[in-house]
């Protein structure tokens, strides 16, 4: 019997996760592309760790850190309520620490591609700074943005290693697709673990055949 | 003394110049020279691997024995310097790999039933024997926590997260779902229970204390690495099935002798001991 609960699971997870750094993006993305200087390009290096990091090094300093014996962890726990290993926010944050670069590259390659006269007629025109960017620049960059939303959904929907690494593999809080499909492996049950697998490639092909379609007409493509 | 310096710069010059045609002769011939340097590389690989075929054996050893292995080689290698390189998994892991062409010489498993798989698809030179049995037990590095062989603790709500080795792959953790269900309380605990992929993710899920409690085997909590962290106890060994775990010889297309001499020594008095010594019952 196929147990589509690890689709629900991922699907939910890659939302939060985008929605969530989506939020974060935006401002971090903006000040990266007006800055320069040594502070700026340590913070750069930081968000694209991720791209470089096995994901096994994230799950490692989560599950020290975060587990209720560590000092951190127990003090999270006690005063938020929230316990970071086997658990979905840990997921959550876990995702939204690797999937990083992959929302904040586009967006500030798109802002830097705008010509600086764009926000500077808008700040002439009476605009504050948070205006100008959600009014102006934002709506400029709108193919960026799809694609950096369309990336982020993609790259957490194939998570696995930190996922395996913090999960605990509870069916419901933390058994994502993919880890549902190393499991129907090594069980082996490849039936079922050639189910998920189709899933996943024929939604992926998917999600990317909408952003490249959308993309098609202006010449842009995603960069990462 | 005065003809040397021009004699030095013309070298120079030749030697650029020399460089600077290979230069250009390569920049035409990209596949030749790959094809060149993948010629080189593969020539290496078969002189290294003809020269360590002999003396090195690769042995897939399921989890609850890494630590008892290193001391078993320790002491097979005052003896014999026959080089032998361990890989750790889940014995469901490790039978999967082998069965798919993995090139192990030795399996030993945490239980009887992954080694009889091997030996069923023809793979193995004998069948299965058994070398050691496995002792499961309760461990916890809480302060708040001491575990006990009944099962009642677990059921206490300060108890959120009980770590076991996940059942289908991974003989101590089909051993603690076993009692579990004979105390009636598995479906009770279900939504506690995190699971390892193999022993050692569980242990380390215990032992960070990630997981509040959890089900290992005896041989990781009276390990080195381990010794003195939390409190464990041993469950009553009539409430799960002995873990028999047993170790296969695999056949390989050229017999290694190496292998088979190895694979003797687990047999051993030696090895015996040790095993004592790790916490395993032997007969």
């Amino acid at each position: 019997m196929i147990d589509l609960e690890p689709f629900w699971l991922t699907a939910k997870l890659a939302c939060c996760t985008t929605l969530c750094l989506f939020i974060i993006a935006i401002p971090l993305a903006a000040w990266l592309s007006r800055r320069s200087g040594l502070f700026r390009t340590v913070i750069e290096v930081l968000v694209s760790m991720p791209l470089v990091l096995p994901p096994s090094v994230i799950g490692f300093y989560l599950l020290v850190v975060f587990s209720p014996g560590g000092a951190i962890g127990a003090f999270i726990e006690q005063w938020v309520g929230l316990r970071f290993v086997f658990s979905f926010e840990g997921l959550l944050l876990a995702s939204m620490i690797y999937s990083l670069p992959f929302m904040v590259h586009p967006i500030q390659a798109g802002l830097s591609s705008l010509p600086p006269t764009l926000q500077e007629a808008a700040w002439s025109l009476g605009k504050t700074r948070w205006q100008t960017l959600v009014q102006v620049l934002l709506p400029n960059i709108r193919h960026q943005l799809l694609t950096a939303v369309v990336l982020t959904l993609a790259h957490t929907v194939g998570e696995f290693g930190v996922v395996l690494m913090i999960g605990g593999n509870i069916a419901g809080k933390t058994r994502t697709a993919s880890i549902a499909i190393y499991d129907e492996v090594e069980a082996p049950n490849y039936h079922n673990a050639n189910i998920y697998a189709l899933i996943l490639v024929c939604l992926s092909f998917l999600i990317l055949f909408i952003l490249y379609w959308s993309n098609r007409k202006r010449g842009h493509y995603p960069m990462w | 003394m005065t003809h040397q310096v021009p004699f030095r710069r013309s070298l120079r010059i030749a030697i650029f110049r020399g460089l600077l045609g290979i230069a250009r002769v390569n920049k035409f011939s990209t596949i030749a020279r790959v094809k060149k340097l993948l010629g080189i590389v593969l020539l290496c690989c078969s002189y290294a691997i003809g020269a360590i075929a002999q003396q090195k054996i690769t042995v897939a050893v399921a989890a609850n024995m890494q630590y008892t292995i290193e001391a078993i080689k320790t002491r097979y290698h005052l003896t014999d310097p026959t080089e032998i390189s361990v890989v750790v998994g889940s014995s469901g892991q490790l039978a999967q790999q082998i069965l798919h062409g993995a090139p192990f010489d030795i399996f030993i498993s945490a239980d009887t039933s992954f080694p009889q798989r091997i030996a069923q698809a023809s793979l193995a030179v004998a069948p299965p024997r058994v070398y050691a049995q496995g002792v499961l037990v309760l461990w916890s590095v809480r302060k708040d926590i001491l575990p006990k062989p009944d099962m009642a603790l677990l059921m206490a709500p300060g108890i959120t997260h009980i770590a076991i080795a996940n059942p289908v792959t991974a003989p101590y953790g089909s051993a603690a779902q076993y009692i579990l269900k004979k105390y009636n309380i598995y479906d009770a605990v279900a939504a506690k229970l995190v699971t390892g992929e193999s022993i050692t993710q569980t242990s380390q899920f215990i032992a960070t204390g990630a997981a509040d409690i959890g089900f290992t085997a005896k041989s990781i909590v009276i390990s080195d690495a381990m010794k003195g962290k939390g409190v464990w106890v041993e469950l009553n060994r009539n409430d799960y099935p002995p873990i028999e775990q047993a170790a296969v010889l695999i056949r390989q297309p050229v017999a290694n002798p190496a292998a088979a001499r190895f694979y003797d020594f687990l047999f051993s008095a030696k090895s015996k001991a040790i095993y004592q010594q790790f916490g395993y019952l032997v007969q």
